[in-house]
């Protein structure tokens, strides 16, 4: 397993910019690959992802776009670097999309035993892509520090992510925390 | 320009009247001629489209408080997102320019950027 970069913090806190700049220096002119999470849902998020793709534009990132099941993904070429972004898309991917719903629950919803599904999927996966790179950069969001409050299903997701980042966290070489797009270590 | 972030409540006009401002120095998310502006994120969160122009009148204050709003489960209301997103652009923006910036924890500051000789 290569060197593994985690970077957390919330919404629009610079995480995307800073993720690049690493990987683009990591990879430093070879292999370099994006592993996209986000599911293209409607106008929004489009717009999102042509933003984030012009930004990674010229870059020198090849993007392979991965929504579930990022354990069995193989990239074109091992040893190089991949910016994986983002682990809270991958994770509501891995628990709400239609055939991971709970089959203990058999009512379609999403129980338990899919949020601990997720979690192996997640976690499973990030250990995949870092098995095949010499650094891979993770971008994660740190959900739970708003309190909570929400619904049974969404406190199961925050939960979840909560768990994946601390595994995640322990994995990493590097963590840091975004802040108006100043990283803060965490650990290094 | 100094640019003081942190959580909500976590202690960053008391922060900066440390400095030696006082209330009547501070605005509250209305530019005018007072050296200090708080409450940025309410500006960046009422008007998302038009944030991003607030930065240069933003940049000639001595003091910028705004609060960390991009942390927690990301909401379902598309405005809510906007707003949030605007907020953490202009903060990034802000900081890039700023000569110093400080992030409060527990009313605990820490100096996450200095420029230093500059």
């Amino acid at each position: 397993m290569g060197r593994m970069i985690l970077l957390t913090g919330g919404s629009a806190c610079g995480k995307s910019t800073y993720a690049e700049k690493l990987a683009v220096e990591a990879a430093a002119g070879g292999p370099l690959f994006y592993v996209a999470a986000m599911q293209p849902f409607g106008e929004e998020s489009l717009k999102r992802i042509e933003r984030h793709r012009e930004m990674r534009c010229e870059k020198g990132f090849e993007t392979v776009e991965r929504y579930t099941d990022t354990a069995g993904l193989e990239l074109p070429v091992h040893g190089g670097t991949a910016l994986l972004e983002c682990l809270c898309n991958l994770t509501a991917n891995e628990m709400f999309s239609g055939e991971n719903m709970d089959e203990n629950s058999g009512d379609g919803s999403v129980g338990e035993a899919d949020a601990e599904r997720a979690v192996a999927a997640v976690v499973a996966g990030v250990k995949n892509l870092a098995a095949q790179t010499s650094t891979l950069v993770v971008v994660t969001n740190d959900v739970g520090s708003d309190g909570g409050g929400y619904d049974e299903l969404t406190m199961r997701y925050v939960d979840a992510l909560g768990r994946i980042n601390s595994e995640m966290a322990a994995l990493a070489d590097e963590v840091y925390e975004l802040v108006c797009g100043i990283p803060l270590p965490i650990k290094r | 320009m100094i640019l003081v972030t942190g959580g909500r409540a976590s202690g960053k006009r008391e922060y900066v009247m440390s400095l030696g401002y006082s209330e009547t120095d501070m605005a509250d998310a209305v530019i005018d001629a007072r050296p200090v502006i708080f409450n940025v994120q309410d500006m960046a969160m009422r008007d998302p489209e038009g944030s991003a122009a607030l930065l240069e009148r933003l940049c000639e204050k001595e003091v910028v408080i705004t609060c960390e709003v991009g942390s927690g489960v990301i909401p379902l209301e598309r405005r809510e997102r906007d707003g949030r997103e605007a907020a953490g652009r202009l903060a990034v923006r802000l900081a890039q320019r700023a000569d110093r910036v400080v992030r409060l924890v527990s009313g605990i500051p820490t100096v996450i950027k200095e420029n230093n000789g500059r």
